[in-house]
């Protein structure tokens, strides 16, 4: 590896280049403002990421690249994730600048460290080996960790931030060492390499490999917050500034996805190509029906557990649990179709979550309660407000016509799809449909039924939240009409690098 | 060229929006001319693509863009634009007319409690009307159909507080639903036979023998015109409704609750004529049995409606009539196959009765000044007996009223005349060449030309009657007439400009001869001729012939019913050398059916609704006297007693199991809630468990 290769393969990361450059601009920037004016740091950034995303959608991705000794790949499914990434990460910033927490504190460093982690996250999105793998998913949970305990006077921020740095590193070290498991049982870290070796090699103890797997997917699974890696979920949720809460949610989350996903199906699979349309799992390793029952699962203690919170924060938390298990559905498949249900999930799914927790946001800031049984008569009082938290509740539970049944629909396609194997899985999900069904009308039963009456002065909220909640609600109505537009995209963006 | 069309389809939609959510900026700041803005601009693209097609002078000019909506298995919905002769000029038509009427309402709405709702809706309107014509195939010309019966809905109603105006509007609406239930029938109908409702899917399907095979023979003993006949017959219910035919031309004269402006862009010029305009694009597939169909409608309705307008007395009750009877023309002409003429009529009748309506509105707009000013509340502003002698004080209104009416009585050199006249020479050419089946028999396809001459003589006796009665003569009420005067500019000028566009020659350029109507607009329209090459089919060539023949004795008697009409109103109302009102006397039944529209709603209320719902009536009672008390409670009472035994049962079991699995659920999420202790330690436990369980059990 020369320099001039080097410098070769820097053209293909102008997005991370101009990110790396919007981090220092804003660190250096920051340095003249004041308490009052550092708010101006979160719309640099704002504008920073609208350039890094178009400068991701003029990305061409059709021939697809191993960077630096495949450290890094540069194709469709990453660019994918990276979008959804950024997007997210645009909403968000815009709903911070209306969250009361983060009012009134100097509030520079909250977007810097933002920008650090989706910077991590684009690594952790296009990482092909062992070592960017765990090197982005520390950069990412890092910055995950300030920003939990972002709100330094609040003892529940604090809190949550020592826990989830605690969990973090514990999962961190199970997963280094299914890491060095690997590399001795193969004697590399690259992943394409790993492959052709557990391929060539069907020697290998299964219990052995299984351990090293298994050591390995806590790391994703902690990422993920797959039953059991979850318990971190509800008590950072609940303590960290809620924008972050959201964010947390979605684009981490999304971002574990792609990396277990690639991980998964390069090389634990026998071809270790990713970009056909059916794969087939290592002889001496069945790990889909591992992670058919961590799915299974997963929804499962999420949903149960949703039904019995009171608070909405945690009560969303519980159900971003239960949406990884149904990711995971996707996984299993080991069929194109999974991948890119996957890939449409993930996006309708940080809509609609950042939705979710952005009304709950609004209404913790405007009616001062987080408790779902105050939200009485919400639907009357505010109107803009109910009909957008129906929307999304919709969505989260999967009934049409929204974007959530059409990503559901997906998944269970695909799950059914490939013949009776994994039938049973769907059943648990679709019963779990009907679980979930329950705590997230029940939101709406207090907005609507619980009493109903039409006050004088209706609420109103200001234009920019609005606006805010228009633009995330418009695709998760409209999107999958007309020709399903996020259907073909994704569909695309299934394709791999493969050396 | 499709990015222009699908502007000119997406501005008034923009305009809309704007209207809709800015209410409050656009009421307090002019905004209305940010919609007559939109509409301008639609209206210069409008006028590209005329010239564009001009330019071409072709009569197969077409250009078309098909996408994919949506694919269920083998069955594929599609959406397209198609730009060819006829959708251009529907299109400039429908721009100008709505930009005319935006402008005019301007003042005539000025003030109104709806006024950016009002321009809203024109814009909606005006985008679903575009979406008709722009339309490739018969599944989105439905879809936006249903979007102008909405725009209508809402327009009609717009003074929703007023009763009558609700139920006009409700009524308008379910009438038409009537046609709609058919036409979408029709579509199945082909859909099903065809696998493509693209019109020219449908043409060239239809043309290649594939209705011939397969499900078109399934009905009418293998013969495949049977359901042929039906498909065209059904879709051609859509027009009925939508175009006022009778027998569910109902509607039209009660939509006129709506505002004046809205009558002259909706229901005179452009939505009505959507009925025409379907007849159009359907004509190709017509069977000779479904064009008698057609052509006896529409010759039944022209002059039907033609008799009813004669003895009204509401100044716009007169022009709905009208334009029932002068759809009733256009369908007519289609039917017997003068294509052009049908096409013609619609273009120069949306120009003249457009003109026409806002000129009553401009007399009404001055009644409703006059009176207001009185503090007269009480009196209508729209009868005619309540006017007279309006020539002094509204003299531009007063010539535009007579430019229109002379076009619509078909006298020489304005428009009317020329479209007129091609469709009665049509009817004429029509009755001749039947030679075989019933329509010769009795010689019954001579009614057509009948009811076409007829309609002729009354339409110019009763515009003529409107004219002498409001502008002429001493003023019935001079308290009134002295406070009125002309409208202003922002009416007056879209009066003249539609009046302008009565005259014959913006038709005929480049020939300037009144009497013909050879020009550019014969040129570019052709008849297609039908796409039906099995069993009978109508025979272009032949018809075009006798049409040839036709024309001269058809234009002789049609001058001198129009003269006759004008002139036997002129006797009766301006010179009153016979008297209104002994005539009527005399005329006795004839004119009581006349002035109570044939009875004709009456006969729904008494002869379908009432009758309907007696029966409902008796079915209900039936239901509860005897099916319910007896079998159902009968019944009931020895189930209750058998089932009160199983009830304890099924209390213990069935309940028992589904609350059991509700309560294991909620069961299960409180335990599991303990596990969230809220101590990073435990966690690690649980999870470090977790990694050692799922590695055994699958290890293992």
């Amino acid at each position: 590896m020369n320099l001039s290769q080097i410098v070769q393969d820097l053209g293909f990361l102008t997005p991370e280049i101009l990110l790396t450059g919007l981090i220092l601009l804003a660190i250096i920037y920051d340095l003249f403002l004041t308490k009052e004016t550092s708010i101006r740091t979160g719309y640099l950034a704002i504008a920073g990421m609208a350039i890094v995303l178009f400068s991701l959608f003029a990305q061409n991705v059709e021939a697809s690249q191993g960077l630096f000794n495949q450290m890094v790949a540069y194709d469709g499914y990453a660019r994918y994730f990276k979008i959804i990434i950024t997007l997210a990460t645009i909403l968000v910033m815009w709903m911070s600048f209306q969250n009361d927490e983060l009012k009134n504190r100097t509030i520079g460093e909250y977007y810097q460290l933002m920008l650090v982690l989706v910077f991590g996250m684009f690594f952790l999105v296009s990482a092909t080996n062992m070592l960017s793998i765990y090197l982005s998913l520390e950069i990412v949970s890092i910055m995950s960790y300030l920003l939990a305990g972002y709100l330094k006077e609040n003892l529940r921020s604090n809190e949550s931030a020592i826990k989830y740095v605690v969990f973090g590193g514990v999962s961190s070290g199970i997963m280094l060492y299914g890491i060095s498991l690997i590399y001795g049982l193969t004697g590399s870290l690259n992943i394409y390499e790993i492959q052709a070796s557990l391929a060539a090699n069907a020697a290998i103890s299964p219990a052995l490999l299984m351990l090293a797997f298994v050591l390995v997917f806590v790391g994703f699974g902690y990422k993920i917050a797959a039953v059991p890696f979850h318990f971190w979920t509800p008590d950072v949720y609940e303590g960290a500034p809620a924008t972050i809460t959201a964010f947390l949610s979605v684009a981490p989350k999304a971002a574990g996805f792609a990396v277990l996903l690639r991980f998964l199906n390069t090389t634990l699979t026998l071809s270790g190509d990713p970009n056909n349309i059916a794969l087939e799992s290592l002889s001496n390793l069945d790990w889909p029906t591992l992670l058919a029952g961590v799915s299974a699962i997963t929804m499962t203690v999420g949903n149960v557990v949703a039904l019995q919170q009171t608070n909405i924060k945690r009560m969303l938390a519980y159900s971003s649990i239960a949406h990884a298990g149904y990711m995971l559905m996707g996984v299993v498949v080991m069929h194109h179709n999974g991948v890119s249900a996957i890939l449409y999930y993930a996006g309708i799914y940080t809509l609609m979550n950042l939705g979710a927790f952005f009304v709950a946001i609004y209404i913790k800031n405007a009616f001062n309660t987080e408790t779902i049984s105050d939200y009485t008569g919400l639907g009357y009082k505010a109107p803009m407000i109910g009909i957008a938290m129906a929307v999304f509740m919709f969505s989260l539970t999967g009934l049409p016509p929204t974007g959530g049944f059409v990503a559901k629909f997906y998944l269970f396609r695909g799950l059914v799809g490939v013949g009776d194997t994994f039938i049973w899985l769907a059943i648990v999900g679709l019963i779990n449909g009907v679980v979930s069904l329950y705590y997230y009308l029940r939101v709406l039963y207090f907005m609507y039924f619980k009493e109903m009456n039409f006050p004088d002065v209706y609420h109103r909220a200001p234009l920019q939240f609005n606006i805010l909640i228009v633009i995330i609600i418009i695709p998760l109505l409209f999107g999958w009409m007309i020709g399903d537009p996020l259907s073909t995209w994704t569909a695309s963006a299934t394709s791999f690098f493969v050396p | 060229m499709i990015t222009v069309a699908l502007l000119i389809l997406l501005l008034p939609l923009l305009s809309f929006a704007i209207q809709i959510f800015f209410r409050k900026f656009i009421e307090s700041k002019n905004g209305e001319w940010i919609s007559i803005g939109i509409q301008l601009t639609t209206l210069g693209l409008a006028f590209y693509l005329f010239a564009v097609m001009i330019g071409h002078y072709d009569p197969h000019f077409r250009i078309e863009e098909n996408v994919t909506w949506f694919n269920l298995g083998n069955f594929s919905l599609e959406m397209g634009i198609l730009i060819d002769n006829i959708s251009v000029i529907m299109l400039l038509v429908v721009a100008l007319i709505s930009s005319l009427v935006h402008i005019y309402s301007t003042e005539y709405m000025k003030g109104d409690i709806r006024f950016s709702r009002y321009y809203g809706f024109l814009g909606i309107f005006t985008f679903s009307m575009n979406g008709i014509v722009l339309a490739n195939n018969f599944f989105m010309i439905y879809v936006f159909w249903e979007l102008v019966g909405l725009s209508s809905y809402l327009l009609i109603g717009h003074w929703w507080e007023k009763n009558s105006a609700a139920d006009a509007s409700k009524k308008a609406f379910i009438t038409n639903r009537v046609g709609d239930i058919g036409m979408f029938m029709g579509l199945m109908i082909i859909m099903t036979v065809l696998g493509t409702l693209n019109y020219q899917g449908v043409y060239t399907g239809i043309a290649s023998g594939e209705w011939e095979g397969g499900i078109g023979t399934l009905f009418g003993g293998a013969n495949p015109h049977t359901l042929l006949t039906w498909a065209g017959i059904l879709l051609f219910m859509g027009a009925v409704g939508k175009s006022a035919q009778f027998p569910l031309h109902i509607w039209l004269p009660d939509a006129m609750e709506g505002p004046t402006p809205v009558s002259a862009l909706i229901h005179a010029a452009t939505m009505v004529a959507a009925g025409v305009y379907l007849t159009v694009r359907i004509f190709p597939i017509l069977t000779p049995d479904a064009m008698a169909t057609v052509a006896f409608i529409g010759g039944v309705t022209a002059f039907y409606a033609a008799t009813i307008a004669i003895t009204q007395n509401d100044i716009k009750k007169v022009l709905a009539y009208s334009t029932v009877s002068q759809l009733g023309y256009m369908i007519m002409a289609l039917g017997t196959g003068a294509y052009v003429a049908g096409f013609f009529h619609l273009i120069t009748h949306a120009m003249f009765k457009a003109g026409l309506f806002l000129a009553s509105g401009s007399v009404i707009h001055a009644m409703h000044h006059a009176l207001h000013d009185i503090k007269d509340h009480d009196t209508d502003a729209q009868d005619m007996r309540n006017m007279g002698g309006l020539k002094s004080k509204m003299p531009y209104t007063y010539l535009i009223f007579i430019v229109a009416s002379l076009s619509i009585s078909g006298i020489p050199f304005f428009s009317g005349f020329l479209s007129k006249d091609a469709i009665l020479a049509g009817s004429w050419a029509y009755a001749s060449t039947a030679h075989e089946g019933w329509l010769a028999s009795m010689h019954m396809a001579w009614i057509l030309p009948f009811f076409g001459f007829g309609a002729a003589v009354i339409t110019a006796f009763y515009m003529f009657r409107l004219i002498f009665m409001t502008f002429f003569g001493e003023s019935k009420r001079p308290d009134i007439f002295e406070k009125m005067h002309e409208s202003p500019k922002a009416m007056t000028v879209p009066l003249m400009i539609l009046a302008a566009l009565s005259l014959f020659f913006f038709y005929t350029i480049p020939s300037i001869n009144p009497f013909s109507t050879h020009g550019w607009f014969s040129h570019v329209i052709e008849n297609p001729g039908t796409v039906v090459n099995f069993g009978s089919t109508f025979n272009l060539e032949h018809f075009e012939h006798a049409n040839h023949e036709a024309h001269m004795p058809a234009m002789i008697l049609s001058l001198i019913v129009a003269t006759l009409g004008i002139g036997f109103a002129t006797l009766v109302y301006l010179l009153k050398k016979v008297s209104a009102e002994s005539l009527a006397s005399k005329l006795g039944v004839l004119y009581k059916g006349s002035f109570n529209k044939w009875y004709m709603d009456e006969f729904y209320i008494n002869g379908i609704i009432r009758p309907f719902l007696k029966g409902c009536d008796a079915v209900a009672l039936f239901d509860m006297e005897y099916y319910d008390h007896y079998l159902i409670n009968g019944a009931g009472r020895n189930t209750k007693k058998v089932s009160s035994g199983v009830g304890v049962a099924d209390d213990l079991i069935v309940d028992g199991a589904v609350n059991f699995s509700g309560y294991i659920f909620q069961w299960l999420g409180w335990s599991l809630k303990f596990i969230q202790t809220g101590r990073i330690q435990n966690y690690l436990i649980f999870a470090l468990i977790g990694v050692v369980a799922v590695f055994l059990l699958n290890a293992f």
